[in-house]
């Protein structure tokens, strides 16, 4: 086992579980068990919140520039690290490996966005709102926050969110996915070698006891997550339930708007990577096309086309296309959906199923698969596949495209492909999607600004990332002054 | 070898560098150790700015598909055991090929940072044939 069993990290130490209940994690590539995970108890988790508790009075006295020099401090160690850190995501996930440094960047970007805490944190006055008297705003931190992170962007994900709470002054606890926790593991090796004061940065891995016994402490303030729609909204109710503000983001239904206008060559290159990259697992994946009027028969057949000749296989061979998918058991609900269109009467054009790839017989593939004529009402067109499955669904005009995407439950991002900057103004400023694309598969968010999502793809007000995160992780505290 | 990966292309460019370094550090003794020596120092600092590109210029968003790259194409063999007429014509066949690579590869690239950067290392291929030329 190349990570062997990992350990949470507590106050500062790394600390092996007690639970006896222990989960393989496997590299989707070849099957073979790379690490064991612990499932932590609730006193395990209780430790940590009183760790990071403790430690939260002394670290919110520390200078906002100080705790910046922390963040500059770990931006140095991750780019040291940079490579091994990708490594260890395809390793745990199966992406590609320039997935898997991009969301090395992405997270590196996070770290540098809240390095400017000093400036990012400041309030504001105003003199003389009555004679004499002035007021003021001041963020202050609020104290322990947590995230419960998803399997898909296992390193970078706790990075939306750790970065901003610790530099505003807040303690922090994540709890990684179970299934792909070791990067999470080799990063805060690097946070322990940044020296953060003991109880700031905390680990625990573990499953739904684990995030329960977060979600209901009375010493954690808030909660951060990233996972599926029903999962997000028990988080959301629970924290709300238990006084906590809460972030979650939440499931996808993805829509690709091509226009008649589109530039065709340049748009299927994008859709591919959009519907195909990380095998489809990513929340900004697209996994409905909707082929406006003429567009639709080139389009389809260029899409096949491309799409038949990617190369499939290990993500950490650099000429690899398309990774496997995380585990078995989303092969096997991913296979059960292919079985599923079929079934609802979708044409399937090309077919993922039962792939081989050499030298990886053990490993959990699929080949891009596209169904055709998908209807708005099927479950393929309703329901998250999350995997490498894209429908195609015909529509006559811009209209109908967009009653297409008000008609999915998620709002989380769409797409628009076109030469007319009208259609892009329309689909822009009408569409209930967090994340809007114009000519751009997957519309993830730089670091300075939210990662946003709406509907039932995100529950809470702010989101991760940017100026929202400075705002969830602070207290605006209002100062009226009058001097006798 | 089919380069259809952002990570492929950037891959095989440090190769065609590290390359470039190992060659002309070989070639050690005779009249063109300066001048390659400049050059061998020349390719390990683009071996770097490669390194950082493929580390710093990743940007997921459009991480697409490439096709109609292939290494074999501008695969040179050298031999730093020659005379130097065979060493000044290897090294003029290796930046030549060097430049065409970027030269197309920078055609194919979808994110426009790396295309400068491509760019910027034809530029320094012909400029170092000019270095050659004076070599010679």
């Amino acid at each position: 086992m190349e990570y062997g069993k990992l350990r949470n990290y507590i106050d500062g130490e790394w600390v092996a579980s007690q639970s006896d209940a222990v989960l393989d994690v496997d590299n989707p590539a070849t099957g073979e068990v790379i690490a064991q995970v612990p499932l932590s108890t609730a006193e395990e988790v209780n430790r940590a919140v009183s760790a990071a508790a403790e430690a939260f009075q002394e670290w919110r006295e520390t200078p906002p520039l100080v705790r910046a020099r922390y963040m500059l401090r770990l931006k140095i160690l991750l780019e040291e690290h940079f490579e091994d850190l990708a490594r260890a995501v395809v390793k745990e996930h199966g992406k590609i490996i320039d997935e898997a440094r991009g969301e090395i960047r992405r997270l590196i970007e996070n770290v540098e966005v809240a390095a400017s805490v000093p400036s990012l944190m400041m309030g504001y006055n105003a003199e003389d709102i009555a004679v004499g008297i002035d007021e003021e705003c001041v963020l202050q931190p609020v104290g322990v926050f947590c995230c419960v992170a998803p399997f898909n962007f296992p390193a970078m994900v706790p990075f939306w969110f750790l970065p901003y709470a610790t530099a505003c002054g807040n303690t922090f606890i994540v709890k990684p996915s179970e299934i792909c926790p070791v990067s999470q593991d080799r990063l805060f090796e690097l946070l322990d070698e940044a020296d953060f004061p003991p109880g700031v940065v905390n680990l625990v891995h573990g499953d739904k006891v684990a995030v329960d016994a977060l979600l209901t402490h009375p010493d954690v303030a808030g909660v951060s997550f990233v996972g599926s729609t029903p999962v997000g909204k028990y988080i959301y109710s629970t924290a709300a339930a238990h006084g906590k503000r809460a972030q979650c983001q939440a499931g996808a239904k993805n829509c690709l708007v091509v226009m008649p206008d589109a530039v065709l060559d340049r748009t299927v290159a994008a859709l591919l990577t959009s519907a195909f990259g990380t095998a489809g697992q990513r929340c900004l994946s697209g996994a409905l096309v909707l082929a406006v009027g003429d567009v639709y028969e080139p389009l389809k057949a260029k899409l096949v086309e491309a799409a038949s000749r990617l190369k499939i296989g290990d993500g950490l061979d650099e000429t690899t296309q398309m990774g496997p998918v995380v585990s078995q058991k989303s092969m096997d609900r991913i296979l059960g959906y292919i079985e599923k269109g079929v079934a609802e009467g979708a044409e399937l054009l090309l077919d993922g199923r039962g792939i081989r790839v050499e030298g990886y017989s053990n490993g959990y593939f699929i080949g891009p698969t596209i169904f055709d004529q998908v209807k708005p009402a099927m479950a393929i067109a309703r329901e998250e596949i999350f995997g490498p499955v894209l429908g195609i669904i015909p529509v006559a005009d811009f209209e109908e495209a967009l009653a297409v995407i008000k008609g999915i439950p998620y709002g989380n991002a769409a797409s628009l492909f076109t030469s007319s900057g009208k259609w892009a103004r329309e689909f822009k400023y009408r569409l209930p999607c967090g994340n809007i694309g114009i000519n751009i598969g997957i519309a993830a968010p730089i670091a300075t600004f939210p990662f946003a999502g709406m509907k039932d793809s995100f529950f809470g007000d702010l989101h991760g990332q940017g100026r929202d995160a400075i705002q969830f992780f602070t207290d605006r505290k209002v100062v009226i002054t009058r001097w006798f | 070898m089919e380069l259809g990966t952002f990570g492929a292309i950037l891959r095989f460019a440090m190769e065609l560098e590290q390359q470039a370094v190992d060659f002309y550090e070989g070639a050690v003794g005779g009249e063109l150790e300066a001048g390659f020596g400049e050059l061998a120092r020349g390719s390990r600092k683009r071996l770097k700015r490669l390194e950082r590109a493929r580390r710093e210029m990743v940007t997921e968003m459009i991480l697409e598909s490439i096709t109609g790259l292939n290494g074999d194409d501008y695969r040179v063999d050298v031999d730093s055991k020659v005379d130097e007429a065979g060493l000044l014509r290897q090294a003029r066949t290796l930046e030549e090929t060097t430049a065409c690579f970027y030269q197309d590869a920078a055609a194919k690239m979808p994110i426009r940072e790396v295309v400068r950067l491509f760019r910027r290392l034809v530029r320094e291929n012909e400029q170092r044939q000019t270095q050659l030329a004076r070599l010679a």
